[in-house]
């Protein structure tokens, strides 16, 4: 995790959140501004470990709509919640919502950074599994139908035997397309392959 | 022709008669009096005369007066003129009753009334007791009251009143009466020689007298009858003379006759001169009603009374509790009371009347200010409770505002930490971190500043103000909490500055209410649909500012009703916000309504007379 976190500001007061900016990018963190909601949405947004630090009460779309937004666009930034005056409905709503964390202004260093520290471990590890995901994905995206049938045979634990009978093949046939398929997903025993079938399994079914 | 001189005599004889009978018919009084007209115990004398005086009713009286003035005019050939001139003078009017005052008068009437009146009555006035025993016997015919002149008591009277006084210094003059003044004095001092010595001053030139009078001490009392004629033959009257004597004297001067009270003398025992005419007035009454002379029973004299010149009782310090009660006072000033009684006592009846009046108006006044300031500290309390309502609502909008502030300066701080341990020069970073601290704070003191100007109990003022700046501040207050609504709050200012007179807070948190109620009603609405627009406008009644929301407006049966105390549609009003509102505006003379929209929502008006040029406002729009 040598990438340097980005943090994402979202607050229309300027001065506080000219000093989170601050803050954040004396702990070595990089930070980047936003006023509102709509600000925070038309500016690209780098595929980069980070989160976004969202003031609850926001002119025009709120806090929580714009959570609501980026959930909808499959962004799996994290978020944490800065509010003012933090009320019990919009903090559960919040955390239903699947926010990172509900912060009361003002907050502490310690608080921030604490929040911040999970909320980003949480985006690193689901960041790392979406690159494993993917790459096992494109992995199995290669195999040919034929091959991907025999993977998914063998990752059930199926016999070639078994599996020359069910895709009614020559069970030598079988074999080959067993070693192609070791070869495409990079494995290197029925093992590891059995491991992998798992794991896509989990990755592609949270 | 004997006929005609028969008618003749007969006419002559006739007319003489119409005259007789024509005198007859008016009862004639001659007054002879001694000395000259003017002297003022004649002039006393006269009018007391005069009052007694009755004339029968068939037969009217005329008084006739004639002055014979002694002493300057005397002897047998001055009596044989005045005899001839009166027997001439009064030949067609006969006097029925002749009034002799002082003994000149009766005794030229003595010497002459046969000669000229002798069947006249003759009533003497104003003769001393001791010279008629002088001159008795008199005629049967010749009657009056006579008057004493007893100078004792008037010493008696000085040495009390002057307790130091040894020297009695009694002047008088050179003249006949003088000299029997002087004798009767003489006689009379005698009683108090034990207490002091008399000095006679009789007969000196006048010059003299007074040179002698101004060096008294304080232990001589003077006494003088005054003078008819002083040591070098000048003829003075004795009122002349007293008052001469007392304005030279540096002693009390005590007199015995009431026509000299006035002249600057104490006063004395002496018999009023009114009172003496008064008398003889009486006694010719009667005889002109045809009484017999020799019948009447009349009084052995004119009693004499004490008569004092209050000015002068005053100038020597004459103790008054040593003053008898039967005193005749002059020259007092008479208190209100005794000068006008009737008029005082309606007077005093009125002032009591009034100060009733106005002791209960001030009763009542006091009692209405007592409750108006009662119910000044009540709409006080009110308005306070309501604000903290107010505040209590606001609790959300204070909270961020100032939470904003101090969480910047939070992060700053925290931020100025971590770049002091990551050392290096970094001084420009933490100097703008210090002036980002800096600012904040203030923000947020400005913040609690003025919710605290806002929400506090204060002195009520009465300042000119611009209602734009007033709602613009409004709009400073609430954004935050209007925000909070998700709603908008659109405050339009009028373009001219609008200047009302009042207090300012006050007039602000009335807006601030009917603002807080504007957002109230929109709560159930769309959010794009939340507004609350504030606009100030210039009226001819003054100002107006309008606060129109979008709300669901106000139901008609409850618009008249929105104003009342305790009057509230909300489910935790109080029901307080709007009565307060409308008692504080109609305080500045102004008006508060409210009516629905004419599509949507309701709308507020609060009117503010226009101030004056001179600070005030105008009076309240009818």
């Amino acid at each position: 995790m040598s990438e340097t976190p980005l943090v994402h500001v979202v607050d229309d007061d300027e001065s506080l959140r000219n000093s989170l900016l601050r803050l954040l990018r004396a702990a070595g963190f990089e930070a980047c501004g936003y006023g509102s909601t709509g600000e925070f949405l038309l500016n690209p947004l780098p595929d980069r470990l980070g989160c976004v630090l969202l003031d609850l009460r926001l002119p025009g779309p709120s806090g929580l709509e714009l959570q609501a937004a980026l959930h909808r666009q499959g962004v799996a930034l994290p978020v944490i919640f800065l509010t003012g005056h933090g009320d019990v409905a919009s903090s559960v709503q919040a955390m239903q919502a699947g926010a990172a964390d509900f912060l009361t202004k003002p907050v502490t260093r310690d608080t921030l950074f604490g929040a911040l520290q999970s909320a980003l471990t949480r985006d690193a590890r689901e960041r790392a599994a979406r690159v494993e995901a993917d790459e096992l994905r494109r992995r199995v995206d290669s195999l040919t139908p034929r091959e991907r049938g025999v993977f998914d045979a063998v990752a059930c634990g199926k016999l070639n035997k078994q599996i020359a009978d069910e895709l009614g093949m020559a069970e030598r046939t079988v074999k080959l397309h067993r070693a192609h398929v070791m070869a495409k997903l990079e494995v290197g025993s029925p093992a590891e392959l059995g491991r992998l079938a798992e794991r896509l399994r989990l990755l592609s079914d949270p | 022709m004997q006929p005609v001189v028969i008618r003749v005599i007969v006419g002559l004889v006739a007319g003489v008669g119409l005259a007789a009978i024509a005198a007859a018919e008016t009862s004639n009084v001659l007054v002879l009096y001694s000395n000259g007209r003017l002297i003022p115990g004649n002039v006393e004398g006269d009018r007391g005369l005069h009052q007694a005086v009755r004339a029968p009713a068939d037969r009217p009286v005329t008084l006739f007066y004639e002055f014979l003035d002694a002493p300057r005019f005397g002897g047998p050939a001055f009596d044989q003129i005045v005899a001839s001139y009166l027997r001439g003078k009064y030949a067609s009017r006969p006097p029925r009753v002749i009034v002799a005052v002082r003994e000149e008068a009766l005794g030229f009437l003595l010497r002459h009334r046969l000669e000229l009146f002798a069947r006249a009555p003759v009533v003497h006035v104003g003769i001393d007791r001791l010279s008629l025993r002088s001159i008795s016997p008199l005629p049967a015919d010749v009657i009056g009251v006579p008057v004493r002149y007893d100078f004792a008591p008037t010493i008696d009277l000085a040495l009390r009143w002057h307790p130091r006084a040894r020297r009695l210094v009694i002047v008088t003059g050179a003249a006949e009466p003088d000299r029997a003044f002087e004798a009767q004095l003489r006689t009379e001092v005698s009683s108090v020689r034990d207490r002091a010595t008399a000095e006679f001053l009789a007969g000196l030139p006048t010059r003299e007298v007074l040179r002698r009078l101004g060096e008294l001490g304080d232990d001589a009392v003077v006494f003088t009858p005054g003078t008819f004629q002083d040591g070098e033959g000048r003829d003075l009257t004795p009122y002349e003379s007293v008052r001469a004597m007392a304005a030279a004297s540096r002693a009390p001067v005590y007199g015995f006759f009431s026509s000299q009270i006035g002249s600057g003398i104490v006063g004395g025992y002496m018999p009023s001169f009114e009172a003496i005419g008064r008398q003889a007035g009486q006694v010719v009454s009667d005889l002109l009603a045809g009484a017999d002379p020799r019948s009447l029973r009349l009084p052995e004299a004119v009693p004499q009374a004490l008569n004092v010149d209050w000015r002068q009782i005053r100038r020597w310090g004459i103790d008054e509790g040593a003053i008898p009660r039967d005193v005749v006072v002059h020259f007092k000033a008479p208190t209100l009371l005794e000068a006008y009684r009737h008029e005082a006592i309606a007077a005093a009846g009125v002032l009591a009347l009034q100060a009733g009046l106005i002791g209960w108006l001030l009763v009542e006044h006091r009692r209405r200010r007592l409750a108006e300031s009662a119910e000044h500290t009540r709409r006080l309390e009110l308005a306070h409770a309501s604000r903290l309502a107010v505040a209590g609502e606001l609790t959300g909008s204070i909270a961020h505002e100032i939470n904003q502030p101090l969480g910047a300066i939070l992060s700053n701080a925290d931020a100025a930490d971590l770049i002091l341990e990551a050392g290096g020069d970094r001084r420009d970073e933490l100097r703008g971190i210090l002036a980002d601290i800096r600012r904040d704070d203030l923000r947020a003191s400005e913040v609690i500043r003025r919710l605290r100007t806002l929400l506090a109990k204060h002195e009520v003022e009465r300042k000119p103000f611009d209602l734009n700046d007033a709602v613009r501040e409004i709009e400073s207050v609430l954004g935050a909490e209007a925000r909070r609504r998700h709603s908008t709050l659109d405050v339009r200012p009028a373009p001219a500055p609008v200047a009302v007179v009042g207090d300012r807070i006050e007039i602000q948190q009335v807006l601030i209410n009917v603002v807080l109620n504007a957002l109230d009603s929109m709560a159930d609405r769309p959010e794009e649909q939340r507004t609350v627009v504030v606009s100030v406008e210039n009226v001819s009644a003054g100002a107006d500012v309008a606060v129109r929301d979008r709300g669901h407006g106000i139901a008609p049966e409850h618009l008249p009703r929105l104003f009342d105390p305790f009057f509230t549609t909300k489910r935790d009003g109080m029901g307080l916000g709007l009565s307060i509102a409308r008692t504080v505006i109609e305080a500045h003379g102004g008006r508060v309504w409210a009516e629905n929209g004419s599509d949507e929502g309701a709308v507020f008006h609060v009117e503010l007379p226009a101030a004056r040029a001179d600070g005030t406002s105008s009076p309240p729009p009818a």
